[in-house]
């Protein structure tokens, strides 16, 4: 079967559908480069070009979904990217639709819950995870801070991120003293801010994501609120994210994380070196991300020894690797890769030993609801 | 209370709005030239701030430093491309600027990469002033006394000089100008170089408050534009009542309904235009 990959004619094309502009065009460009990392790294073991075609979604679902339609037209059959929960549910859906794999490191719930399906798979540990691992192991370390107020985007996965948070609040007994919605494109936090101070607050929890959770940080700071309360951002970009802000900025604050590159697993310690080595830069999160699925497509084609979608949907379903975050495991029921999120705490830059250094490992832990739980009615192909 | 905290709050984001968007305003009331790279000029003054910083300037020297670089390359710009499209219909000035705008943001992606920066607040404002319950960062309150101070200024200049005649009269009839010997070209530059340097000026004011990061021009060009066409295009006292009206509005919106706070900016702007197509205080 891998003779029969291996002569296959012509290039094995992978779409990254990625913001390659707009607000999160940052983490499309990081992102694009590591799935040109794991394209070139596979191609020598699958004895075949590979090609990735960079499909700019513009961070919005619309065109997001038109332009992978187009791909698909043209023949492009296997996906990696789709960095926001909104754009990822489109194509996935889209990808499924013509037969195609798509596999993404977006956030929200529904990708591997209720909207999950046959051609999607999910990097990413799930908004229920992320404050799973994030709130709970806080409100251990810290059981005088009772009273919490959020920040939430309004869309689906500031939502998700928001609901999973009220069900620990709840659970642990924590008075929820206020949550400020804004909107996707909000840059202006001070308002929200000066909500959250009137509400006196023990910890400021923060649900959005990318560039808008480091202006809420920032001005966050600049409020002084770091030295009144506990700030926490549930859901961080990891090293793109502190190099942004700086370490000043990030010191005593607490981030949640997919990844970072301080992990002590095989494949991540391959990664840092080669990456450091070759392109003298230390991979982040949309780097790493990006690198991990595209490097999963690459290894079911091989596994299959086929690049048609059924075949490789097969390979990938019940997969267990030696991943950037160490064992990982895809979930054949809803397509949820099992793995660990981390809870990082910012460090003085007295403290750094590097310039990469920004923060120390508090917590590591999976937390996943069971297919059933989380709304997956998986249809089988 | 929280309601009288907000809109201090708002008057504070105001000052800033309007001194993005007053430049916008001179610029269009003065040479009539729609300029869609007011965006590129406040993103390029932030970065000129936070490359200063970054190289060891204190801030009070990278700050004016990058608004009159900024006005100095704005300065260049009109004279070898722009003037060129300025008798020509709005839709080339929208054309040729907003392609100076793209070119201006690949060059900082290039330059200083897609990541974003950090421009920590000068040592002597860093902290907050407490009032009661209410925290304001002492840097936004120099922002607001600073701002007041420049747009006293600039009405000076612009309404009770000599020189602010000369430009008001270089618009309104170029041709008599030139004809009492009034180099009319040049007055346009430095019009441009000015509406520009403060949006440059903005920027790097703006940038200990929002930090730095490639795409932040885009952003301060639509909100730029939704202060001028409140307050009418051209008219400088306008650009100063909307900017304050859109900055309390933006934040009283937080409390009242936040997930609206942006909506209300635009449908208060739809509104005003259905009311009073020139704006607040738009010349007839």
């Amino acid at each position: 079967m891998l003779r029969s990959a291996r002569a296959a004619d012509g290039p094995l094309v992978i779409g990254a559908p990625l913001p390659i502009s707009g607000a999160f065009a940052a983490n499309g460009k990081f992102a694009s480069l590591g799935a040109a990392f794991a394209a070139r790294e596979a191609a020598a073991a699958l004895g075949r070009k590979i090609v990735v075609t960079d499909i700019d979604t513009e961070g919005k679902p619309a065109p997001a979904a038109r332009k992978l339609q187009e791909a698909m037209a043209q023949g492009t059959r296997l996906f990696a990217g789709g960095i926001l929960s909104s754009e990822a549910l489109v194509m996935g859906k889209e990808a499924t639709k013509s037969d195609g794999v798509f596999i993404t490191t977006a956030g929200a719930d529904e990708i591997t819950g209720s909207d999950c399906n046959r051609g999607t798979f999910r990097w990413s540990v799930p908004t229920f995870g992320a404050i799973a691992q994030t709130v709970r192991p806080l409100i251990e370390q810290m059981p005088q801070a009772k009273r919490w107020y959020t920040i939430t985007p309004q869309y689906v996965f500031g939502e998700g991120l928001l609901s999973a948070a009220k069900v620990v609040f709840q659970e642990k007994g924590i008075e929820h003293v206020g949550n400020s919605y804004h909107s996707l494109a909000e840059k202006e936090f001070s308002g929200y801010l000066t909500n959250a101070i009137a509400a006196k607050p023990d910890v400021l929890l923060l649900l959005n994501f990318g560039s808008q959770s480091s202006d809420a940080l920032r001005q966050a700071v600049s409020f002084g609120l770091k030295k009144r309360m506990t700030i926490v951002l549930a859901w961080a970009s990891g090293l793109e994210q502190f190099e942004a802000l700086g370490a000043d900025l990030c010191e005593g604050v607490y981030f949640g994380v997919q990844y970072w590159h301080g992990i002590d697993s095989p494949l991540n310690k391959e990664l840092v070196s080669k990456l450091r080595e070759s392109a003298k830069m230390t991979p982040n999160y949309s780097f790493a991300g990006s690198y991990q699925i595209t490097k999963l497509l690459l290894d079911a084609v091989a596994k299959a020894g086929s690049a048609e979608s059924p075949a490789v949907i097969k390979a990938l379903e019940g997969l267990g690797y030696s991943g950037l975050t160490g064992h990982e495991e895809i979930r054949a029921a809803d397509h949820q890769i099992i793995k660990d999120y981390y809870l990082l705490k910012g460090k003085a830059k007295s403290a750094m030993k590097d310039k990469d250094d920004f923060a120390d490992v508090v917590t590591a832990g999976k937390s996943f609801l069971s297919p059933e739980s989380a709304g997956c009615k998986m249809q089988q192909g | 209370m929280t309601y009288l905290f907000q809109i201090l709050n708002g008057i504070g984001l105001g000052m800033l709005y309007f001194l993005l968007a007053v430049g916008l305003s001179i610029i269009f009331g003065l040479l009539q030239f729609v300029n869609f790279a007011h965006g590129a000029f406040y993103l390029l003054g932030a970065y000129l701030a936070y490359e200063g910083v970054e190289r060891g300037l204190s801030f009070w020297v990278a700050m004016p430093l990058a608004a009159v670089i900024v006005a100095a390359l704005a300065g260049v710009t009109e004279r070898l491309l722009l003037r060129r499209v300025y008798k020509l219909p709005h839709t080339f000035h929208i054309l040729v600027t907003v392609g100076l705008a793209l070119v201006v943001q690949e060059f900082v992606i290039i330059v200083w990469g897609p990541l974003g920066g950090n421009v920590a607040a000068p040592d002597e404002l860093s902290g907050v002033m407490i009032l009661g319950d209410f925290i304001y960062p002492q840097y936004r309150l120099f922002v607001i006394g600073f701002t007041a101070i420049l747009a006293a200024a600039l009405w000076w200049l612009l309404d009770r000089t000599r020189l602010g005649a000369i430009v008001r009269a270089g618009s309104e009839s170029p041709q008599n100008m030139a004809l009492l010997g009034y180099d009319t070209l040049s007055i346009n530059t430095a019009i441009f170089a000015l509406g520009a340097g403060l949006a440059g000026l903005a920027g790097a004011l703006a940038a200990p408050m929002r930090g730095v990061e490639p795409f932040m021009g885009v952003e301060a060009l639509g909100i730029a534009f939704v202060v001028v066409v409140i307050g009418g295009m051209g008219s400088y006292a306008g650009a100063l009542a909307a900017g304050i009206l859109v900055g309390v509005a933006q934040s009283l919106m937080a409390t009242l309904w936040p997930e609206g706070a942006r909506l209300v900016i635009y449908l208060g702007m739809a509104g005003i235009i259905m009311a009073m197509p020139r704006g607040l205080l738009g010349r007839a």
